[in-house]
């Protein structure tokens, strides 16, 4: 193959960069991606049901922006920190939260100077049928109590289905690139470790994978659910523990066979540190196919998450997962919204990960097949 | 060969244990377990069966004799591996029983009775009622908090290893029978889809092979990822929607394993009968499967193609389809057939997902169910079998690897 590039001045990896860049569907699906996640920070911001901007007598409030900086720290939607009672606005007698869409609607109405502005759509992941207007299976694009359109229709208790699969999506999101991240961290020092040392550790080691191989995991998660209140921490650390060995297989066969290379012994032979050997010399020739496969470990934490949510050994309710809408979906089974929109939104975010990771395969991939006929 | 067979197998065999304990050590110490479970059952029946007397006091203290007994049944007072040990069968654990009254005699089932006495040296022995002469040596006493009573009771060996996984607390009847009404159903998916996955796998892989680069290929490529990357019951969720509900369409049935007048049908109108509940359900099945057999497929015979041997046979004047077929494919169906172990396993293993999805009273769904109903023989069995199944899985992959690849020889 002839190369077309005149430039010899380009690194590997910036030669990989413009080779990714170069295959447009892989590009454009991370640059896709990336956008609507970090733009579901902002969803407090966008869809919510507490006002971005309420200007009662003179003063400026905004609940939203409350709710965004308490989401701001970690996942896990809107957390019911602190909150404006209603009698705040002049809604006589209302202890609880301030209902924004009624507000507005009544200072409308009465023409008064007072106003409150809605985020672009006003509904909340987890309100349901107490709140007034909110109904049960409303249709997507059908209107609810409160003449306001309801783009994807509303669940079996009243709440938004647009809401929760955009929350959704924030959650399996961060949730699997978290996973992904801290399987990395103990897969490559463990698989590193076994590879370059050997020997007792190695066969001790491997006996060990051997076992937890063997183990039904996701099973094992679920029972171990069942017995203890699940939270997004503990669904973390077991699906951590029980999925870190494919990356420790695959860095234990690089070192493995990079620690036999003559360019190990020339640096052993200077004296070079061994930390320094591991770090500096094997392990930036080890990594391409780690790098590779980091979408599909991402892939996996989704899919693991969407497992377990159905099942309801999932992050606790009310938090806004796919999962748990598909179920509650397959037990309504005539309301085909309910599991054809989170399905959508976990088939797009799905596709658009294999897509980048083939991608990434591709542009790490030296490999030229030929084929003489 | 043989000896490298048996290796194999005797290298499964500490992972069988070290795979089984984690199973029971999980669930003996997980916070909540069976036992704990049974405790607050226990003091919360007594609050609410009390009529009236301290309802919902959750610190009711359960008699002693009560407690006693649910310490013995669950062997709490038994060191860790002791119990692990008679979980598997290979130590005896204690059967029938029963707290009796000294010099009383005590019913222990199929009408028989027995009776403690104090022997002429002082010590406790057990004798039958019916003839107080006879001394009984199968079974044995231990001391009681209650006074002037003690335990007495006999000792088999009964676990994993004699095919006892107890028995089923929901259903009241052994797990092993449990499993094996629902075992066939399991199978008959499993089997039609890891049939369903070779071939096409095999087919699509060597397409792509022999048009790597094409539009074909591509196209395939990503929708055997996406394949892969979606859960299967999810799939199936939306199948049965569109498909299988009252919203849609209703091509298909809304889950379930046959009609309800399957067995009035001809022969024939079974056969169909099953493949109309078939088809959702094993598209869900199969899906995942895919991606990584039909690449193993692609790459390996791609590899062969690019290999010398091939190029001589093009070179000599073969026909295409002859050097394809007779002189490459023999070699790059080697990764093909020894994966067939760890695939397999998959799929015997019963897909609890898509079971649940679907309503099908397979093993998987049962299992499910006993979690929630914290059945815990019934899982526990369940997890054993899975563990079983990727073990021989594994061994047959390896086994099938030294079969089919000549220039493997262990030794």
């Amino acid at each position: 193959m002839a190369a077309t590039s005149t430039s010899t001045s380009l690194s590997i990896n910036q030669r990989r960069w413009k080779k990714f860049k170069g295959m447009r569907r892989g590009y454009y699906s991370l640059v896709i991606l990336l956008g609507a996640y970090l733009l579901s920070f902002l969803l407090p911001l966008m869809i919510n049901n507490k006002a971005l901007l309420v200007s009662y007598e003179g003063e400026w409030t905004s609940p939203a922006a409350r709710d965004f900086f308490g989401s701001l720290p970690f996942v896990g939607g809107l957390a019911p920190s602190s909150f404006d009672p209603g009698e705040r606005y002049g809604l006589i007698g209302e202890q609880s939260e301030a209902d924004y869409r009624k507000l507005q609607l009544r200072w409308e109405e009465e023409g008064s100077e007072n106003y409150v502005i809605m985020p672009l759509y006003p509904f909340s992941p987890n309100e349901d049928i107490t709140v007034t207007g909110n109904e049960k299976f409303i249709e997507p694009l059908q209107v609810d109590g409160n003449d306001n359109t309801r783009i994807f229709g509303t669940d079996d208790v009243g709440r938004d289905v647009l809401a929760r699969m955009a929350y959704g999506f924030q959650v399996s999101m961060s949730f699997a690139i978290l996973i992904a991240i801290l399987e990395y961290l103990i897969g490559i020092p463990v698989g590193a470790a076994m590879g370059y040392f050997g020997k007792w550790l190695d066969i001790l080691m491997q006996r060990f994978m051997e076992i937890w191989h063997a183990l039904p995991f996701l099973f094992l998660i679920i029972i171990i659910v069942s017995f203890v209140e699940p939270t997004f921490t503990l669904l973390t650390v077991l699906l951590v523990i029980f999925s870190w060995l494919g990356i420790a297989t695959q860095m234990r066969a690089q070192f493995y066979r990079e620690r036999s290379r003559d360019y190990v012994a020339a640096a052993v032979s200077i004296g070079v540190s061994t930390p320094k050997i591991i770090i500096k010399h094997i392990l930036p020739n080890t990594l391409v196919p780690i790098i590779t496969f980091f979408p599909f470990a991402v892939v996996g934490g989704i899919s693991a998450l969407v497992s377990l949510d159905y099942l309801g050994f999932g992050l606790p309710p009310p938090t806004p997962s796919w999962g748990q809408m598909i179920g509650v979906g397959l037990s309504n089974i005539t309301k085909y919204w309910l599991v054809v929109v989170p399905f959508g939104a976990m088939f797009t975010t799905l596709t658009l990960v294999v897509f980048i990771g083939e991608g990434i395969r591709e542009a790490f991939d030296p490999k030229v097949f030929s084929r003489l006929r | 060969m043989l000896q490298y067979i048996i290796r194999r197998i005797l290298l499964a065999i500490p992972t069988f244990f070290g795979a089984t304990f984690v199973v029971f050590f999980l669930v003996q110490f997980a916070p909540g377990g069976p036992y704990e479970q049974q405790l607050n059952a226990l003091r919360k029946g007594q609050g609410s069966e009390g009529a009236g007397s301290a309802i919902g006091s959750e610190n009711m203290s359960i008699p002693p004799s009560q407690l006693e007994a649910l310490q013995r049944y669950y062997q709490v007072n038994e060191p860790i591996w002791a119990r692990y040990m008679m979980w598997l069968g290979l130590y005896p654990r204690p059967t029938n029983d029963y707290l009796a009254e000294l010099d009383e005699p005590r019913n222990v089932g199929g009408g028989f009775r027995v009776i403690v006495k104090k022997k002429s040296d002082g010590q406790l022995a057990v004798y039958s009622a019916e003839n107080p002469t006879e001394e009984l040596s199968d079974w044995y006493i231990d001391p009681s908090s209650k006074a002037n009573s003690v335990w007495v009771y006999q000792r088999t060996i009964s676990g994993i290893f004699t095919a006892d996984f107890g028995t089923s607390f929901h259903y009241r009847k052994p797990v092993t029978e449990l499993i094996s009404e629902r075992l066939p159903t399991s199978l008959q998916f499993g089997l039609i889809s890891f049939v369903i996955t070779y071939v096409v796998c095999f087919y699509l892989g060597t397409q792509k092979a022999l048009r790597h680069g094409s539009a074909f290929d591509v196209v395939t490529s990503s929708i055997v990822f996406i394949a892969f990357s979606i859960p299967g019951w999810a799939l199936g969720a939306v199948l049965l929607v569109l498909l299988g509900g009252g919203s849609v369409l209703a091509v298909f049935p809304t889950g379930g394993f046959q009609s309800n007048d399957y067995e009035t049908l001809t022969l024939i109108e079974k056969i169909a009968d099953r493949a109309w509940y078939f088809v959702l359900p094993t598209i869900a099945y199969t899906l995942g499967g895919f991606a990584s057999i039909t690449l193993l497929m692609k790459n390996s015979l791609l590899d062969t193609l690019g290999q010398d041997f091939v190029r001589t046979a093009y070179a000599k004047g073969l026909r295409e389809n002859r050097v394809i077929w007779m002189h490459a494919m023999r070699n790059s169906v080697i990764p093909l057939v020894a994966s067939i172990g760890g695939i397999i396993g998959i799929f015997l293993a019963g897909n609890y997902l898509v079971e649940v999805a679907f309503n099908i009273d397979g093993i998987g769904k049962l299992s499910f169910e006993a979690i929630v109903s914290r059945d815990s023989n019934v899982f526990f069995a369940f997890a054993v079998i899975s563990i079983i199944i990727t073990l021989v899985g594994s061994i047959i992959s390896d086994f099938m690897l030294a079969l089919v690849d000549p220039r493997i020889r262990f030794s």
